[in-house]
């Protein structure tokens, strides 16, 4: 099997086929071919999701139903922070870059020892969480809670450049991971609590320069109304992207004001959607909506997974998402046209599906003065823990959360922001594997009471990785759900991932604010 | 609420704190270093303006809050967490909590005056009919199969209203809770308060307090939880049914 060299300059091993397998790891902007492969570059985790087609799944195995019972602790990092990681690692070069709000640490991937820890001064945006870094040639890429990109030197975490992505005093805030697309990194940012147009902008990795801007909504100053006066619909969370079409899949967030629909009549398009966009100049291919009318703080933003498959027993280039309004959508990503519409967690807020695929809302579930119960509530059916598709039995696993909330609005609370008032009443969490052609729930497992964090990996031999509400990271059989090794590390915040080094692997999660890696024993 | 209205509410808020008679002035400065740090710090959990968020509650509405003098109740949450409630602990220079904790109570304050947003007012949920309510109570809804309005009922509305009235009707989580019954691979039978339970542990606190756990895979046990009737009946209620019974409630005084 072609693998990808230790340097992450180029990737070596030969030009195309090679390349082809490779691609996403080798970071020269040469060698940056990505492709819907599994991951095989098996000393490599180079961006958010793994690879470009957001699957989460490994080709690695070593670790296999039958000996991970056996896994260990190779190593342990702790932070030393209060907050939780929420961060995918990325990896290359045998070094770690793992981030927190304001924080960058590069840590040996084989040893945990500390190469340098990067600190972002003190500055007043959101610290909410912090989803990943980017890499690209000597760079990495951290985005700020007051937006900001800052490219550090990959060697000593010295700050090469930094630059002002959105504009914090107006209420942007970034926990974005960007995706690198050739000489393009794609960076997102939040702001749910002031009426904001919703941005993706693209970056120039070398220098910082802006290349170009996307507005989900309209910017200030727009003509017509093509929103129905929303806003929001920020893209913060990380895309994917198919090198054979050159389309970028990114999902938008929840219009604003959030709560108050009377004020923002209509469907408000790109809020709660997932947007096919080119990269090289952001032009919008083809958008598709999740969520017409969102007045629930429901976000189209998880992750849309690439996946080259089947439908009705016809080959598709198809794109499935699991959204937190609890439905699970799959499209044909050349169009954007739907295939499949079906919910996989509890939700009562619609009356049906439309011709396009979409949900229909039911209008007596918007908030309203004396409350309204809906599923699921405003954390939704699931949230940026990112699902795993396993190829071999055809299902996308996802961490779905069962959940129920009590919706508010009167009209004195406004049109800016929040504008109403929700409370999440009970909750609990359940791993479901999705059969992708039909929608059917091939097995669940329940993950306990609350909402999981953890995301989910899946590996070639038939493993599934995750974590529970109860801070038990866990070992499955994908095949049936079976439950095969579990460790109690404390509340598990991001998703797992897994690479090779020196003949062994390694699966790396996080629980607080420390990572953990594990292993099979060296001497079996 | 627009950012004009905004502003207008802060200053409005201002001149509310410097007219009550409060221990601890609170000088314009701070209250804009507390409202910077809040929203950094506490913000995406508790909502910028303290009335709720995402994951946090309404800092306004919080017995805590009500409680709090210069920062005596406040503080140590904020320093220490509640580990229970996923609430990490912070960090916070003397200065920056003092700030905090200001901003919460002039944002408490403001809340308390006409027209503030994100609170829901007892007024709101009168929309229910309380004969309705009664019948769903002993009829569809069950609920008289563990409740009584003349038992562990009686007086409930004088203890618990509006929101909170509602909040804990639909999951009381601070109910009476679990327990647990578990058989020993030795044949002994052990009951409890079932203090923890994941995929992996079983555990109980016994009658002399006792905290006791087994791995869940080498004993039986069985688990009596009532609160899993109100987690089933989230599905079950229609919007006329959760305000007819919450109307009922009310009138149990």
């Amino acid at each position: 099997m072609t693998t990808c060299t230790t340097s992450w300059r180029i990737c070596r091993r030969s030009v195309s086929a090679a390349l082809q397998r490779c691609a996403a790891w080798a970071l020269s902007s040469l060698a940056i071919v990505g492709v819907l492969a599994a991951q095989d570059a098996k000393d490599s985790w180079t961006t958010y999701h793994g690879d470009y087609s957001g699957r989460r799944h490994s080709s690695l195995t070593q670790m296999t139903p039958a000996n991970v019972h056996q896994l260990t602790l190779a190593w342990a990092f702790a932070t030393g922070q209060t907050q939780s990681i929420k961060a995918t690692p990325i990896l290359a070069n045998g070094v770690i870059y793992i981030s927190a709000p304001d924080h960058a640490w590069a840590i040996d991937a084989r040893s945990a020892h500390q190469l340098w820890h990067y600190t972002y001064p003190a500055n007043e945006g959101f610290h909410i969480g912090h989803r990943g870094m980017a890499i690209y040639n000597d760079s990495v890429f951290l985005t700020t809670p007051d937006s900001h990109l800052i490219a550090l030197d990959a060697k000593d975490g010295k700050v090469k450049w930094n630059v002002t992505i959105a504009d914090a005093k107006k209420g942007y805030w970034s926990t974005n991971a960007p995706l690198l697309i050739r000489d393009h990194l794609l960076v997102g940012v939040s702001g749910d609590f002031d009426n904001l147009p919703g941005i993706l902008t693209s970056v120039d990795p070398e220098t910082g320069k802006t290349q170009w801007t996307f507005y989900s909504t309209p910017p200030p100053g727009t003509a017509g109304n093509p929103s129905d006066g929303a806003t929001g619909g920020q893209m913060w969370m990380t895309g994917t992207y198919d090198p054979e079409s050159n389309l970028l899949f990114v999902g938008t967030g929840n219009p604003t004001p959030v709560l108050n629909g009377p004020v923002r009549a209509g469907d408000n398009r790109w809020t709660d959607s997932i947007l096919a966009l080119n990269p090289d100049t952001g032009r919008l291919a083809w958008g598709f909506q999740a969520t017409r009318h969102d007045t629930h703080d429901w976000d189209a933003a998880e992750v849309p997974v690439l996946v080259d498959g089947s439908f009705n027993g016809t080959p598709a280039k198809l794109l499935m998402q699991a959204s937190r309004n609890g439905y699970f959508y799959v499209l044909d990503r050349t169009t954007g046209r739907s295939l499949l519409t079906t919910t996989f967690a509890t939700a009562n807020w619609a009356t049906g599906i439309d011709q396009d695929g979409r949900p229909i809302p039911n209008p007596a579930k918007e908030p309203a003065r004396d409350g309204r119960l809906v599923a699921p509530d405003e954390s939704g059916g699931t949230n940026y823990r990112s699902p795993s598709f396993d190829p071999k039995t055809g299902v996308l696993v996802v961490s779905a959360h069962d959940a129920y909330g009590i919706y508010f609005f009167r009209s004195d609370h406004g049109a800016y922001g929040w504008a109403g008032a929700d409370y999440g009443v009970f909750g609990k969490s359940i791993l479901r594997a999705i059969d992708y052609q039909t929608g059917k729930i091939r097995w669940s497992h329940d993950l306990g009471e609350g909402a999981s964090a953890a995301g989910v990996l899946t590996t070639e031999s038939g493993l599934t990785f995750t974590g529970d509400t109860a801070g038990n990271v866990i070992a499955l059989r994908t095949s049936d759900g079976a439950t095969l090794w579990h460790s109690g590390i404390g509340r598990v915040g991001n998703s797992p991932i897994t690479y090779e080094l020196d003949g062994r692997q390694y699966m790396l999660v996080a629980g607080g604010a420390s990572l953990y890696a594990f292993a099979l024993p060296e001497h079996r | 609420m627009g950012k004009r209205l905004q502003n207008l509410t802060e200053l409005i808020g201002v001149v509310v704190v410097l007219q009550a008679a409060s221990p601890q002035p609170r000088s314009p400065e701070q209250l804009q270093a507390g409202q910077r740090a809040f929203a950094a710090q506490c913000g995406f959990c508790h909502g910028r303006d303290a009335m709720g968020g995402e994951t946090g509650p309404n800092l306004t509405r919080s017995a805590i809050v009500a409680d709090d003098v210069g920062g005596d109740k406040i503080g140590p949450v904020i320093r220490d967490g509640r580990a229970d409630k996923g609430m990490p602990p912070f960090r916070l220079s003397d200065a920056d909590l003092a700030a905090i904790v200001a901003f919460i109570h002039d944002q408490k304050i403001k809340s308390e005056s006409p027209g503030a947003r994100r609170s829901v007012n007892a007024a709101d949920l009168q929309t229910g009919n309380a004969d309705a309510g009664r019948q769903y109570f002993n009829g569809a809804g069950r609920c008289a199969t563990c409740h009584s309005p003349t038992g562990d009922l009686a007086g409930v509305a004088k203890r618990l209203q509006g929101l909170e009235l509602l909040q804990r009707m639909l999951y009381p989580s601070r109910a009476r809770g679990a327990t647990v019954a578990v058989r020993l691979p030795s044949g002994e039978l052990v009951a409890g308060a079932l203090a923890y339970r994941d995929e992996f542990t079983v555990a109980l606190t016994d009658a002399e307090g006792r905290y006791r756990s087994w791995p869940a895979g080498r004993v039986t046990f069985t688990v009596d939880n009532p609160l899993e009737a109100h987690a089933d009946q989230l599905g079950r209620y229609t919007d006329d049914d959760m305000h007819n019974v919450l109307a009922y409630l009310q009138t149990l005084r």
